[in-house]
């Protein structure tokens, strides 16, 4: 009994010391959507569980190990306790509940964290190797950055080109992968300001560490600024080259291709156009519009000297109006 | 081995299990043609299966011990028989997951078939499997010639089967455009069948060694395990058969 | 000379080996490619094998280990130069990393390694053999390619058909080649082979060669498992390098090798690492059970005898298939394997599908025969309840095994033919469903997860009786949990697909089922507690191991239920949350409980101990370590480390996290390189023990060590309850005639 008694207070106080400990070094990242909050409230109600079931086992593991030690010369054997049913059926039954209700408030919280609210604002969300592109339907807004205005629900209709990708802001919580061959949803209130990053959290390929993109929550103010400005490009680049610029960011060539001249998974746009191109079966060529317009459509066709054959770019169908909004853009480039 | 029955009343029931099997089958087929009820075809499925299972594949000798001799024959063969049974509920997995693609990907449809040679060859399958319970009973019965004519019977409409699959609807398909290639249909089609083709063919080359084995009279009345597992591998074969040909050609509406 | 140590010597070798076949390495590239590129890591290979040789000849002069060690080098080299000219005169150009030269290597050294130490054995036959029927299926592909007008070459000499089609028939060429199948042959022709052969080897010898005793088998599979270990740890060895720091460090986007690049190979290791590790695990636990379910059983043999080797003898062409894939492109999938990254991913992918396709027969047939074994083969008096708890964990991990393996093979076959033949499955573009493969490769995949722990959890229900000196606490709770375990475990795979865009009604379900695997993992919890309570503990090193594997464990277990519970899974999963919770659970089931059982086991086999200090080493230098490793990495993962990257962002300030986690990896290899010394040295040197070595009540131990061919001399009959320490006067087995000393 005496033995039981002093087990059962070292539980409690290992159970508390580690529960405290583990509160007290922060473990998740900074809670910054109303979703999260319910997942926090959850998360902390199962680091409580595991510091006490820990406690449970480890501590009278550790206390028979010292306690109920063979001291040294004896040979002889512990007592005879085959089992006790009521112990068991008790430690069957009360983990029972225990889980009963960690499922039940697991349901609770999904439906907290899928809850809808019918004024959302809709933006696509397209996912391809390496890239993500977002899509503001209404104002004609497509973008690298994903901009949300602060307490407000926005719903992410989330599409691939390629493979299954995962959206995934850790301050967020929550994640969503991204199939090809339908639309997955992703419900999000943002309640903090400040820039995020969403991050693949599905293994997509080569350079699935870089699929990232800024995520920046702006107050109502600033998002509509923000909105404003890019409307007014959008509207502005009426021209050919605005038209080229817009659609490189809506089919994600820029996740591979900079326009600085640095190199990426694809050779550089800067001064590509009228340049002399080598490719890898050692011939050259003049990037003129026909060169162009093979490699959009039939990227294998010719690779570029120094990447990787088969060409790691998808195959594009566009329309010959959309080559030549690129050709144009590419002009730019210089 | 312990001969539940004599030798004409266990030919007896192989006949009256076999029309029971063909009724169902013609059941079947009238149900997909008229009211296409689902639940039924399910319900005349598993009602053919258990009647394989019992009275085809023997499955109550799972209890057979054997005695308590572990080195003797029938010991051992109450042993083989359960690792035998083991491996067919592995392999039965491989078909469970199959249809599980199959109800995934096709749902309410199927693919667009040949009706008649899906009916021809499902007979071919069922008559097989009504001469090899007559072959194997006929071993029981320590009958060799029986057992060898019977082989061979089963062994033929076996290869019937294997090549009205492969040689036949496979190609009249194709030509109807559905390719492995075309779609998820067409895949899972050839897949399907491609998969229960193959333990066909494991099955016939199964038949070709214990039909073999017997002309070297390896087999008697007592000691004929070959035999008998021989008979109840191709008994699989036929049951995988009962699911998969509902599943193809008879629930739900062709595309 | 004499005088100064073997090992002294070994090094002394070693060092001068190294460095003259550094140096030869070099001037090697340099002579042939005029240039230094790729110079150092050919000789860093070249040097560690000619290394390895040198070593053991200092050590122990012309042993069998360093004739095998001096004809592996031969026979890499040989197969390297051989892969270079045929590289040279399809591609036109010299290569010096070309994929075609390391394949020749790798399996052109194997083989010599094997043909070395022992000349024709059932290993160099089969890995000949293999070879040949690799080449000649893929010749014959390419044949047909060339007749129907296709290219038959590609940057792996072969085409993808050939190589697929030269991989399954070079498995099969192993077999028929090796010996594994000819009684079979025998039976289908009518010839009856005797139940029993003798063994055709004597000492070690017989390890190399087909027999069908159970306990040379379980020692085969036990040994291959430490080797796969080895190799699986070193790619984690490889991978924890690159993550040290955050950038890229060595497996940069310029490097190339085997057809990759550096962010590529990456991927590559660590999805090596995680299947390599898991067959690792499904043939250390078929050694364990392979060597003891029969031993206290008081069977003379596993059920069926043959079917046994062959299981045993189709692992060895599945794991050359494996490390096929690493240089046949590699794949950046992830164990897992999901479409349609999988559909586009390198050729590798291919050559792992089907090792893991061949592996999983290994585990389907070995589940078979156990179940069969214990349904048929116990001794007299041996009920139900009366059997060894390890006998009721190898019932569970078998049935799992028997049925869900085959799902994984399917899923990947389905691959295999879209990947081939256009089939589109997964294809949406064909109406096909990428999720669909996720629910057939986890309805594997996660009771898979408890054929890693259940074994291992039954181990650590069998000994603590034997340490603690006091009966097993609630016998008959602890086996029907693990019952419990397997059967629970088939109905909530899709906890693995939270996020998956499944349908949502799915996932509250699923939650509910996840969640309730805990309770029979819970009732073992304290009912082990229970028994260590008020008992007569000793430690020696099993029983650390156990202890250990407890504690470890229960961590691992605990992470499970936030994983389960979905709405936190949203934040948790695919970071290294989740990649702490599981190499917790894999460690504290499996890797723990595996070295308890080798180290309690170890006597019976060889009749001789492991050496105590060096083993107290390996627990002290290995626990902490891996507590650290998981910890960290359960701490970055929340903070948001995804999986499976090969670099991360500097703004996350996880670099001192990941460098720690790196020397933790590297001492957790230092400390199992220890074992590894402790096992080999001790068959030979160790201490001897015939007898009853920890007083245990179970059968094996009341018969001499090690245990002759067919086992007991005499049969036994079960006359009282297994674990009935402290009860003065009971016995569990009795002899029919007292088991007489063979010495
Ligand atoms: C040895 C292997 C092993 C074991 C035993 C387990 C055990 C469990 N696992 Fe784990 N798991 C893996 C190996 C394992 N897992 C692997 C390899 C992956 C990743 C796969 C991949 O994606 O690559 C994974 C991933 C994984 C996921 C998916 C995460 C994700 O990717 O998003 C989930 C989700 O539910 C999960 C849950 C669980 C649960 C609930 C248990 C339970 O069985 C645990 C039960 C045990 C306890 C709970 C502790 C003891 C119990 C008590 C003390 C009683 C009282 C307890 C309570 C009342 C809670 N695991
Ligand atoms: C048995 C299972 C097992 C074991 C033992 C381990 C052991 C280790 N694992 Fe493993 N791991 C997995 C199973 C396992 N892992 C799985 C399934 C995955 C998922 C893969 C995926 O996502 O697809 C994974 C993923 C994984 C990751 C995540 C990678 C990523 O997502 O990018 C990491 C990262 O640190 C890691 C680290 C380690 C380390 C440091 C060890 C260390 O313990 C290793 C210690 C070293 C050894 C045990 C070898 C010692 C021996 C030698 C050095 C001798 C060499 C000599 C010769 C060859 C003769 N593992
Ligand atoms: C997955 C990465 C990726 C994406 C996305 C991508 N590309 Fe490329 N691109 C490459 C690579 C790699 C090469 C070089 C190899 C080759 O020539 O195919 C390349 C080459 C090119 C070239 C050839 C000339 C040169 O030297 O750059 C053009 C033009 C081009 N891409 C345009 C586009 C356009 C337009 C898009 C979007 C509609 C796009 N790319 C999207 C990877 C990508
Ligand atoms: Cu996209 Cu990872
Ligand atoms: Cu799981």
């Amino acid at each position: 009994m005496q033995h039981i008694v002093i087990v059962g207070i070292l539980v409690i106080v290992m159970a508390v010391l580690t529960y405290f400990g583990l509160d007290s070094i922060g473990l998740m990242p900074v809670e910054a959507s109303a979703q999260a909050v319910s997942i926090d409230w959850l998360w902390n109600w199962q680091v409580i569980a595991m510091s006490f079931l820990f406690a449970l086992i480890v501590v009278p593991l550790v206390y028979s190990l010292v306690v109920f030690r063979r001291k040294k010369g004896e040979t002889g054997d512990g007592e005879h306790i085959e089992g006790n049913t009521s112990l068991e059926i008790a430690w069957t039954v009360l983990p029972l509940f225990a889980v009963l209700a960690f499922a039940y408030m697991g349901a609770y919280s999904l439906g907290e964290t899928n809850r809808v609210d019918p004024d959302a604002i809709e933006i696509r969300v397209k996912a391809q190797q390496f890239a993500w592109t977002f899509e503001y339907p209404e104002y004609g807004i497509v973008s690298t950055e994903l901009h949300l205005p602060l307490n407000q629900q926005v719903v992410l209709k989330m599409e691939s080109a390629d493979v299954i990708h995962s959206f995934w802001v850790p301050e967020f919580r929550v994640k969503q992968d991204v199939v090809p061959g339908r639309v997955t949803e992703y419900r999000i209130t943002p309640t903090l300001v400040g820039d995020y990053k969403v991050r693949c959290a599905e293994l997509c390929g080569t350079s699935h560490a870089y699929m990232e993109a800024g995520v920046i929550v702006d107050t109502k103010g600033d998002y509509a600024a923000w909105i404003a400005e890019q409307a007014a490009i959008a509207a502005a680049s009426q021209t050919p080259e605005g038209q080229g610029q817009i659609l490189s960011v809506k089919y994600g060539c820029l996740g591979c291709h900079s326009i600085d001249g640095s190199k990426l998974t694809g050779p550089t746009w800067f001064g590509l156009y009228g340049s002399n191109v080598e490719l890898d079966n050692g011939t050259s060529v003049v990037a003129d519009d026909a060169f162009i317009k093979e490699s959009i459509l039939d990227p294998n066709a010719s690779v570029v000297a120094g990447f990787p054959s088969p060409s790691v770019m998808p195959p594009y169908t566009l329309t010959d109006e959309e080559i030549a909004n690129f050709i144009a853009y590419l002009k730019t480039l210089k | 081995m312990s001969h539940l029955l004599d030798k004409s009343s266990a030919f007896r029931q192989g006949v009256v299990i076999f029309v029971y099997l063909a009724v169902l089958t013609a059941l079947e087929y009238f149900v997909a043609v008229t009211f296409k009820a689902i639940s039924i075809l399910v319900v005349v499925a598993i009602l053919k299966a258990a009647l394989v299972m019992y009275y085809y594949m023997h499955i109550y000798k799972l209890n057979e011990e054997g005695g308590s001799d572990a080195h003797s024959y029938a010991y051992k063969t109450g042993t083989n028989r359960l690792g035998l049974w083991l491996f067919l509920l592995s392999d039965s997995f491989v078909f469970a997951g199959l249809m599980t693609a199959r109800i995934n990907l096709l749902g309410l449809t199927r693919p667009h078939l040949n009706q008649t040679l899906g009916l021809a060859v499902t007979a071919v399958l069922l008559i097989s499997s009504f001469f090899m319970n007559r072959g194997e009973t006929a071993m029981a019965h320590g009958d060799k010639k029986g057992f060898m004519t019977n082989t061979l019977v089963t062994f033929l409409l076996g290869l019937g089967f294997l090549l009205g699959v492969v040689a036949v609807e496979w190609p009249l398909a194709a030509e109807e455009g559905l390719t492995a290639s075309s779609n998820a249909v067409g895949a899972v089609f050839y897949m399907m069948t491609g998969m229960h083709a193959f333990h066909v063919f494991t099955g016939l080359i199964f038949l070709i060694v214990v039909w073999n084995n017997a002309r070297k009279n390896i087999y008697s009345s007592e000691q004929n395990w070959g035999v008998e597992a021989a008979a109840v591998y191709w008994h699989f074969v036929d049951l995988v058969w009962i699911f998969f040909y509902p599943a193809l050609y008879l629930i739900g509406t062709a595309l | 000379m004499k005088k100064i140590s073997p090992v002294v010597r070994g090094w002394l070798s070693f060092a001068i080996g190294f460095i003259v076949a550094y140096i030869l390495g070099i001037g090697l590239v340099y002579l042939v490619n005029g240039s230094l590129a790729y110079s150092h890591l050919v000789s860093w290979i070249f040097a560690t094998f000619a290394g390895a040789a040198a070593y053991s000849w200092g050590a122990s002069g012309f042993s069998p280990l360093t004739k095998g060690l001096a004809w592996m080098n031969l026979g890499a080299l040989v197969g390297f130069a051989l892969g270079l000219v045929i590289d040279l005169i399809v591609q036109g150009s010299l290569n010096w990393v070309a994929p075609t030269a390391s394949l020749f290597a790798l399996l052109f050294g194997f083989t010599a390694f094997f043909l070395g130490v022992a000349g024709f054995n059932a290993v160099s036959k089969g890995l000949i053999w293999q070879i040949s029927g690799t080449l000649l299926g893929a010749i014959f592909i390419s044949i047909i390619r060339v007749v129907m007008g296709l290219e038959w070459s590609g940057p792996f000499l072969f085409t993808e058909p050939a190589w697929v089609l030269g991989g399954f028939l070079g498995v099969i060429f192993f077999l028929s080649g090796n010996g594994s199948v000819s009684d079979w042959f025998k039976w289908a022709k009518g010839i009856d082979t005797p139940e029993h052969h003798e063994e055709s080897h004597a000492g070690w010898e017989k390890y190399l060669n087909i027999s069908l005793d159970h306990k040379v088998i379980g020692i085969q599979y036990t040994v291959t498992a430490l080797f796969l270990i080895s190799v699986g740890g070193l790619f984690a060895l490889v991978f924890r390098t690159e993550l040290a720091a955050s950038q890229l460090q060595f497996l940069t986007t310029d490097m190339k090798l085997f057809g990759q690049n550096g962010p590529q190979l990456y991927n590559t290791f660590m999805s090596l690492h995680g299947m390599i590790m898991i067959v690792s695990i499904l043939l250390g636990m078929a050694g364990i059970t392979n060597f003891v379910v029969p031993l206290l059983l008081g069977a003379q043999d596993m059920a069926f005898p043959r079917l046994n080797a062959f299981a045993f003898w189709i692992s060895v062409p599945a794991s050359v298939l494996l490390l096929m894939s690493l240089i046949l492109g590699g794949f950046d999938t992830g164990w897992t394997g999901y479409p349609p990254l999988s559909v586009r991913a390198p050729m590798g992918i291919q050559m792992f599908f089907l090792g893991v396709f061949t592996a999983g027969w290994s585990s389907i047939l070995g589940a078979l025969n156990v179940i069969v074994t214990v349904m048929r083969m116990r001794s007299k008096g041996m009920t139900a309840f009366r059997m060894p708890i390890f006998v009721w964990a190898a019932i569970a991990t078998s049935i799992i095994a028997l049925t869900a393996t085959q799902f994984i093979g399917l899923s990947f076959q389905l691959v295999m033919f879209q990947r081939l033949l256009g089939m589109g499955f997964f294809d949406p573009a064909k109406g096909g469903n990428p999720v669909l493969f996720q629910h057939l490769f986890w309805f594997y995949s996660h009771p898979a997860v408890y054929v890693f722990i259940l074994p291992g959890l039954g181990v650590i229900s069998e000994l603590l009786p034997v340490f603690a000196r006091k009966p097993l606490f609630g016998y008959r709770w602890i086996a029907m949990s693990s019952l419990a375990i397997a059967l629970v475990g088939f109905l909530v795979w899709a906890h693995h697909m939270f996020t998956s865009g499944m349908n949502e009604y799915l996932r509250v379900p699923f939650m509910y089922s996840t969640l309730l695997v805990a309770i029979p993992t819970g009732v073992k919890f304290f009912s082990w507690v229970a028994t260590l309570w008020k008992g007569k503990i000793w430690a020696p090193t099993p029983m650390l191991f156990v202890l250990g594997g407890i504690v470890v464990f229960l961590l691992g277990g605990l992470t499970g239920p936030p994983n389960a519970t979905v709405s936190i899974d949203l934040h948790l999963h695919d970071t290294y949350f989740i990649v702490g919770h599981f190499h917790d659970t894999i460690f504290g089931g499996f890797v723990f409980p595996f070295f308890a059982a080798l180290y309690y086991w170890f006597p019976k086999a060889t009749g001789r101990r492991m050496n105590e200090t060096l083993g107290k080493i390996h627990f002290w230098l290995m626990t902490p370590s891996f507590f650290i490793l998981t910890f960290g990495m359960m701490r970055i993962g929340l903070l948001g480390m995804r999986r499976r990257i090969v670099d991360y962002d500097p703004a996350l300030n996880f670099d001192a996290t990941h460098l720690l986690l790196t020397v933790m990896g590297y001492l957790i290899a230092i400390s199992v390189l220890v074992f590894i010394y402790n096992f080999f040295n001790s068959i030979k040197n160790g201490e001897k023990a015939e007898g009853n070595v920890w007083n245990s009540r179970s059968p094996e131990w009341q018969v001499p060590s090690p245990m002759p061919t067919h086992n007991y001399d005499q049969p036994f009959e079960v006359v009282g309850e297994p674990y009935d320490y402290g009860l003065p006067g009971s016995k569990y087995v009795e002899f029919s005639a007292p088991a007489k000393s063979r010495h």
